[in-house]
């Protein structure tokens, strides 16, 4: 039984250590806010405006934290997977820009609509932006995958200077503040972040299916694997993932990229494998940028699209530098040949 | 047994397959041999459905492959292509088990277990089943590559130059290899090979392809001869029978006395 026990630990620390982080972070998460009536005696007590702040506001914050990084990592994941490129993901790709010109344009065509409509058309543009953007770097075939994410960046920047304008020129220059600034304390309008629980499934259901793909087209083929569906089933859930949400708390810049990269060092490309764990330790990471934001000038808070910009740039920055000196060692390589 | 019957394949105006026809012969080692662009990787591409066709039949066990589902064709026909896949860090036994995907769909019964540990030991994998395959050396990892098609348990194994990148000692290790397919595990094997030398040591047929076209095809000693070889490659080969094998000399025998 003991031995049983250490192998199990033996093979599945890594994960443990994972899961544990997200339990205590979970806990913190919830349990701190402005409001301190909010805390284990009353709870216990059975206080019950402690139980309904719990559940109508703490909860649902800290389960659109952890549902949108879970997506987000695991749509970064799929992405890199599908293009068979490292420097992949929804948010250094256009796909999280173009699906805030998705919520605009529903605005301006609908106006004020509810979530679920937002979600819709915000999926419609995010997907139709992905496969573009996808088709035209696989047909551009950059040698320095490196310099991808940077035109993903640009294309982005593109994007969202369009969306500005049409906010602009249609007057909903409110709005786009409202839905641009990436935080969690909308509360209230957290609805559409349980749609991720689809792709989240989805996505492990078809985990070995992602990895084959990751194999190359032919190789996926000779498994008797039919390429293309896998490839716009991958699409369909960046796009939902993208767009559920951004919809519900915003951007979160470099999720998509950092996060799989990272797991990646310790648990190689087969996604069957890592896809749990990429889910958690995404969670983990928005939770600790999130818990960060909220306690360094409390009783305020920063927004934590800043903390995750600021700690994933960083990130993002390292893997960039890694990526350059790779590519120039590869470079001399074929030199010397 | 796989018949080929009138396949036709073009790019634009480029016809790159001009009515092939033949049949493979079941448990043997055939090599497919021809000058670069003669069209021999299209024609693997196409008998494993890799690549569509514009005319023509392709049977497998009396089948045509057009009528089969994708998973069944994956069950038949197994091809392995040289491709690069540097910087994949999946390890030697995922890819193994990637191999049991047209059986399985991602999800290993114990019978998918088995093939795998099967192939595993009999690529004499087992003390490196944990490393990534972009860790490996060239012949540890096309060993590995070998072992998922094995994993894919199909009686038909396609293999598109798979001496590329290694060097001689495993080269001939890997030609030794297909040779136990054969003779061990029953398989028919359809393998295109640069060298001459090495279709004439390990095929037992030999298929020659020119321009889209099969020129010759036929057992190993009626087809390495000086005669047909030169057309194809259109080349001036010197053969010599060596311990009573054929062996072609590429070299130009009047070279070091014109440099000299
Ligand atoms: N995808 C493609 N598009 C256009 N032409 C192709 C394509 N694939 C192969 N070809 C052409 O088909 C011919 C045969 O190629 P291939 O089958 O790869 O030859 P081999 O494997 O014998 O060297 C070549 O002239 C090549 O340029
Ligand atoms: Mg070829």
């Amino acid at each position: 039984m003991r031995d049983k026990i250490k192998n199990l630990i033996k093979l599945y620390w890594k994960r443990i250590l994972i899961i544990g982080a997200f339990v205590i972070l979970t806990i913190i998460s919830l349990a701190i806010g402005a409001l301190d009536v909010v805390n284990f005696k009353d709870l216990f007590a059975g206080n019950e405006l402690s139980w309904k702040i719990l559940w109508t506001s703490r909860v649902p914050r800290t389960l659109a934290i952890i549902l949108s990084a879970s997506g987000l990592s695991v749509a970064g994941l799929i992405m890199q997977s599908i293009s068979r490129n490292k420097f992949m993901s929804p948010s250094t790709s256009g796909t999280t820009d173009a699906a805030a010109l998705g919520v605009i344009i529903a605005f301006i065509a609908l106006g004020d609509q509810p979530g679920i409509i937002q979600t819709i058309f915000a999926f419609l543009f995010a997907l139709i932006s992905t496969m573009a953007f996808m088709s035209v770097i696989k047909r551009l075939k950059i040698r320095e995958i490196v310099y991808i994410p940077l035109i993903g960046i640009m294309y982005g920047g593109l994007i969202a200077a369009f969306t500005q304008i049409l906010a602009y020129r249609f007057e909903a220059l409110q709005m786009m503040q409202a839905i641009g600034l990436g935080g969690f304390a909308k509360i209230g309008s957290f609805a559409t972040v349980y749609i991720i629980v689809v792709p989240l499934i989805l996505s492990v259901i078809y985990s070995s299916r992602f990895s084959i793909i990751g194999m190359g087209e032919d190789f996926s083929k000779n498994l008797g694997l039919r390429y293309n569906r896998v490839v716009f089933v991958g699409l369909l859930l960046i796009a939902l993932v993208s767009a559920s949400s951004f919809v519900a708390v915003g951007q979160l810049p470099f999720i998509g990229l950092i996060i799989p990269n990272m797991t990646a060092s310790f648990y190689g490309d087969n996604l069957k494998r890592s896809i749990i764990d990429v889910m958690f330790f995404g969670a983990d990471f928005v939770l600790i940028c999130d818990i960060l934001s909220r306690v360094i000038i409390a009783p305020f808070e920063i927004s934590v699209s800043l903390t995750i910009s600021i700690i994933g740039g960083i990130i993002f920055v390292i893997y960039m530098i890694g990526g350059i000196r790779h590519g120039k060692q590869s470079q001399r390589a074929a030199q010397r040949k | 047994m796989i018949e080929i019957k009138n396949i036709t394949q073009a790019y634009g105006r480029n016809k790159v397959l001009d009515d092939v026809s033949f049949a493979i012969h079941d448990s043997a080692v055939t090599a497919l041999i021809g000058a670069n662009g003669a069209g021999k990787s299209t024609l693997l591409g196409v008998i494993t459905r890799l690549i569509p066709y514009i005319s023509g039949e392709v049977y497998i066990d009396e089948h045509e492959i057009k009528s089969m589902k994708t998973k069944e064709v994956a069950k038949k026909v197994a091809i392995l292509k040289q491709t690069h896949h540097l910087g994949v860090r999946v390890a030697v036994q995922d890819l193994v088990e990637f191999g049991r995907f047209p059986h399985c769909g991602g999800r290993l019964m114990d019978i998918d277990r088995q093939k795998v540990e099967e192939s595993i030991s009999f690529m004499d994998l087992d003390n490196i089943r944990d490393r990534y395959i972009d860790e490996l050396s060239g012949g540890q990892r096309q060993r590995a590559f070998i072992a998922m098609i094995l994993a894919q348990d199909t009686p038909y194994i396609f293999l598109d130059e798979p001496l590329n990148n290694l060097d001689i000692r495993y080269s001939v290790e890997m030609m030794k290899i297909v040779r136990s397919l054969v003779q061990d595990l029953h398989k028919t094997v359809i393998v295109v090979l640069h060298d001459i030398n090495f279709a004439a040591a390990y095929a037992d047929y030999v298929v020659t392809m020119q321009d889209g076209k099969i020129v010759s095809h036929g057992k190993v000693d009626e087809i390495i001869t000086k005669n047909k070889l030169d057309g194809i490659f259109d080349y001036d080969f010197n053969i010599i029978e060596h311990q009573g094998r054929k062996v072609c000399l590429y070299f130009d025998s009047n070279e070091k006395d014109s440099l000299a």
